[in-house]
């Protein structure tokens, strides 16, 4: 936990404009033209989830959430590349 | 002190991440919009790792694990998805470039795609010819088989 009472609502307000952050980035998951808008869209949202579980491990003050965010950020590298490489060949490997 | 800067950073992250996601609405092309989530990634993402590791600083060997394997990972997705994007449009510029292939009109086919139909056209008229001439000579083979034993 943070101890500055200030620190402490600024840390909360930017998480909550982070999750915010994520209905624009779903918009475009479900409207976007084409299959890569939609891939790209997801790896924002991605990213910014895990921008998302940083800000809450400093809410809790909690260092597992930082290995929570690791472990999603290389399932998601994994998960792009393997579609990135299906829509464009038409297969994975 | 510490803090303040903690916060700042963060102030730094959270600005970034707020115009690359109004980049990914308003931008008008496929890599443009890439180009946007690359800034949320790298510089807005970063902001918030710095921020955290100044605020909580007993964690910040986690924090810069998880920026350098995201400094090393997000680049590789984001080329990933514009390799994708070149090759379908190449695929569909080479599908668009056979159809025009196969329906430029020559001196054979006059008029655009005949010459399939051309083909086809000559082959089913000698099947009917074909049909015709030997149901004329089983018909006059009945005939002269008939007329013979009246």
């Amino acid at each position: 936990m943070i101890e500055n009472a200030l620190a402490q609502s600024a840390i909360q307000l930017i998480l909550l404009a982070l999750v915010i952050l994520l209905i624009p980035a779903s918009w475009r998951v479900v409207a976007g033209p084409s299959l890569p808008d939609r891939l790209a869209a997801v790896d924002l949202i991605t990213t910014l989830l895990i921008g998302i579980i940083v800000m809450l491990a400093l809410v809790e003050g909690t260092q597992v959430f930082v290995d929570m965010a690791i472990a999603l950020a290389a399932f998601a590298f994994v998960g792009t590349i393997s579609i990135a490489r299906y829509i464009s060949e038409g297969r994975v490997y | 002190m510490l803090e303040l800067l903690g916060v700042a950073a963060l102030l730094f992250g959270l600005f970034f991440s707020a115009v690359g996601v109004i980049g990914v609405i308003r931008l008008p092309d496929v890599l443009t919009r890439l180009h946007a989530s690359g800034k949320v990634a790298i510089l807005g993402l970063f902001g918030l790792l710095l921020g955290a590791a100044l605020l909580m600083p007993s964690s910040a060997l986690r924090l810069l694990t998880l920026g350098l394997f995201v400094l090393l990972t997000s680049p590789v997705a984001t080329h990933a998805i514009a390799a994708s994007v070149h090759r379908r449009q190449e695929i569909a510029d080479e599908i668009a470039h056979e159809s025009a292939e196969d329906s430029t009109p020559t001196e054979e086919t006059p008029f655009a795609g005949a010459n399939v139909t051309a083909v086809l056209t000559r082959s089913r008229i000698q099947d009917i010819i074909e049909a015709q001439e030997r149901a004329l000579q089983q018909r006059s083979r009945d005939a002269g088989h008939n007329g013979g034993t009246k």
